[in-house]
């Protein structure tokens, strides 16, 4: 849709937009992409969750995406046909190939592949040529650092090199800080950017941090004559959702009460013209952050991957977010008059690389920082008969895939692989990378554990997780998607009552018993700590484990059925106010 | 910048405030577990506080928990009651009690005038995910409540 828009193209009513018949969009060209509808002087280009994509790559967006019945076909929760349906995308368009899952295949092999930080380069360049070097920001929301195998390997310093490049000149955080304190400090310090979090704070009573912010609460940029307040909100929920460890001594949290106080600082003090939170809340809990903090202009959202071609405005402020693996760029123009924003102009524009031409300086330090890993990351493991993805509520090819290699080498009953949304794609037919595998694994905590849990708790844990999922409220959503299971099926009622959800559990095809002893693997999460006799001989880490598997298999044929039914949706992109299509 | 700012105050009013905290908790842990009020439900603690007399959900109690505890073991919650804080009336205690815990009360707080405010922050462990109350006992002998959700989780998405 965002291309219709900047072509003229579509009338907009009432936040669905109608496309006019007129020009094909699958025949979008350069221009089309390039097209804008410039407004005052002030240009903000935005750019979140690149999880380390420096290269082009497939990315299919979800083809279930599942939520409390007061949040389906909300914007942050619309996939496949109501997501089509709802921002007015063509059938087989280049957006509907960047946006949705439909018809995947056939349109990556007619667009190619998508995002990759020179291609990006190029557009970039474009726009500051276009509006002037001094009127532009470029905001970067975080989950850069983090999630392929160079970024693993030169401990996130190859993706700064690659920030410094593009020009980005804010960030906040959220996987970042699973590299360490210490590790996230020396980044920030090599890192042209500024990095901001009016939400990260010391906890450590011992500590010269204690009570004391860990980073500049916002910080004042001057940009087409305006001064414009960017306050940093670092992902709230990073202490539980990833290991404390790294994190130990620094408390996360929302802290609503501060940033309303840091927007009044901003507008009282400091009079600027235009307040922006550059955020890795979630689309989700950033729209309820809207409706709770008054005076935002823009929050520039993250951390949950959604494209959202359209921005939304709640409580008078404008919220965007730009998909994910370096997919898009967000540009938004900003008109600003006697000290407020007088009209702002947004467009989602994919980076389709076989449009968009690479900027050889970008290939070149690519290549160059892929040179001393190339041996190993480009590996061929194995091939992969159909389509190996990461995104869906429940149950994904790919994760399948690491959950079978689990079991497979651990002898485990049940594999538990974390429901994150970062990852991959690779076509039917296609060689698996060794790359690949740490663009689905690349963590720096990858140790798969087996121990032992009895079945009562694996159903509190599971309820546990799925309300981390599906709560109504989205503050206490997490923003990710259920853990995938291995060994193990289940039926599930969304809308049910926290630790209600879940039903029918079977592990082997047989019905879980509460007070039977089983072995589980996991990966990726804190389920080790609840459980008991750790068998330490076994640990290995999750991208060892994946590799060997595929080298054995050879060709992976896994099952695209999930092991997941949905009790109370009949489809896996229900519009809203429905259980279904 | 303003890096001070944030928890400007807070930590005077803390120090100002004479507050016996927990002791009454480490009394009550050594009598035999069957009698000790430690094990009672959350309807019987209740009473032990307000002799039977009904709560009052108030606006005067300001009370700040995370909505998702980062760690259960040690969850910061702060609460403010807001009073005159004179000779008639004042905020005799406050009590934060949580519903789910094993023990469900927390902390009891004895104030006096003296105290300039009725303000207190500490740190609470919770089993589980749970509601928190807090109860006011005001110098008039009513009694103010405030309650938030705590949500305790393994965690582990990303």
């Amino acid at each position: 849709m965002q291309i219709a828009t900047a072509l003229g193209l579509v009338t907009v009513a009432g936040g669905c937009a109608q496309a006019v018949p007129g020009k094909n969009p699958a025949n979008v060209g350069l221009k089309d992409l390039y097209d804008f509808n410039a407004k005052g002087k002030l240009t903000l280009l935005h750019m979140c969750d690149l999880h380390a994509h420096i290269k082009p790559l497939y990315w299919r967006e979800p083809s279930t995406l599942i939520s409390a019945p007061n949040l389906v076909g909300t914007p942050g929760f619309l996939c496949g046909e109501a997501f089509s349906k709802h921002y007015g995308l063509e059938p087989s368009s280049l957006d509907a190939y960047f946006d949705t899952h439909t018809d995947f295949e056939a349109l990556a092999n007619k667009f190619g592949k998508m995002g990759g930080v020179a291609h990006m380069k190029t557009l970039v360049n474009e726009i500051r040529r276009q509006r002037g070097e001094e009127n532009v920001l470029f905001l970067d929301s975080g989950d850069t650092w983090q999630g392929t195998g160079v970024a693993l390997k030169t401990g996130g310093e190859a993706i700064v090199k690659v920030q410094n490049y593009l020009g980005i000149e804010v960030m906040v955080g959220h996987w970042e800080f699973t590299y360490g304190k210490e590790r996230v400090k020396e980044l920030a310090e090599m890192m042209d950017a500024k990095f901001i979090s009016q939400n990260v704070v010391g906890n450590d009573p011992f500590a010269d941090e204690y009570e004391e912010l860990i980073f500049e609460p916002y910080t004042i940029e001057e940009r087409g004559g305006a001064k414009i307040g960017i306050i940093g909100q670092s992902f709230p929920f990073t202490s539980t959702a990833n290991p404390k460890e790294f994190t130990e001594g620094w408390s996360f949290g929302l802290r609503l009460d501060t940033l309303q106080e840091y927007v009044d600082e901003l507008r009282d003090e400091h009079k600027v013209d235009c307040i922006v939170v550059l955020s890795h809340d979630g689309f989700s809990v950033d729209q309820e952050v809207a409706r709770q903090v008054n005076g935002i202009d823009f929050i520039l959202s993250g951390h949950t991957h959604d494209p959202s071609p359209q921005p939304i405005v709640i409580n008078d402020t404008v919220i965007m977010i730009a998909g994910s693996h370096g997919k898009y760029i967000g540009r938004l123009d900003i008109d600003i008059e006697k000290g407020k924003v007088k009209d702002y102009e947004y467009k989602l524009i994919p980076i389709a690389s076989n449009i968009i031409p690479a900027d050889p300086e970008g290939e070149k330090l690519v290549n160059e920082l892929y040179a001393p890993f190339d041996a190993e990351l480009n590996e061929v493991l194995g091939k992969t008969k159909g389509l190996l993805y990461k995104r869906d509520t429940f149950h994904s090819t790919f994760d399948q895939l690491i959950n079978d290699a689990i079991m497979d080498e651990m002898k485990s009953e049940i594999s538990f692989t974390p429901g994150y949304r970062w990852g991959t794609t690779v076509l039917s037919g296609g060689d698996i990378l060794m790359d690949n595998v740490y663009e689905m694994c690349g963590i720096t905590y990858p140790n798969v554990y087996t121990f032992e849990l009895n079945g009562a708790k694996i159903a509190s844990l599971l309820e546990d997780i799925a309300d981390n999922v599906f709560n109504a409220n989205p503050l206490y959503q997490q923003g990710g998607d259920m853990s995938r299971l291995g060994g193990m099926t289940y039926d599930i009622k969304v809308s049910g009552k926290a630790g209600k959800r879940i039903s029918n559990i079977l592990v082997g095809g047989k019905a879980l018993e509460p007070e039977r002893i089983y072995s589980v693997s996991s990966w990726g999460g804190n389920l080790q700590n609840a459980g008991s006799n750790l068998q330490t001989e076994k640990i290995r880490p999750v991208y060892d484990v994946t590799r060997d598997y595929i080298k054995r298999q050879k060709v992976v044929n896994v099952s695209n059925e999930s092991n997941v039914r949905i009790l109370d949706y009949d489809c896996g992109c229900p519009v809203k106010g429905k259980m279904s299509c | 910048m303003q890096r001070r700012s944030f928890i400007k105050g807070f930590g005077v009013v803390l120090a100002a405030s004479a507050v016996v905290p927990v002791t009454m908790m480490a009394e009550e842990a050594k009598k035999a577990p069957v009698q000790s009020p430690n094990k009672m439900n959350i309807d019987s603690a209740i009473k032990a506080i307000t002799g039977g007399k009904a709560l009052v959900p108030s606006s005067k109690i300001e009370f700040k928990a995370p909505e998702i505890a980062e760690n259960g073991a040690v969850v910061p919650v702060k609460i403010t009651v807001e009073s005159p804080m004179t000779k008639d009336d004042y905020v005799k205690a406050i009590h934060i009690l949580a519903k789910k815990n094993g023990n469900v009360r927390c902390t009891d707080i004895f104030l006096t005038p003296a105290n300039g405010t009725a303000h207190f922050a500490t740190r609470i462990k919770l089993g589980e995910t749970q509601d928190i109350l807090v109860i006011a006992q005001m110098s008039d002998g009513t009694f103010l409540s405030a309650t938030q959700n705590v949500k305790v989780t393994i965690g582990g998405c990303g």
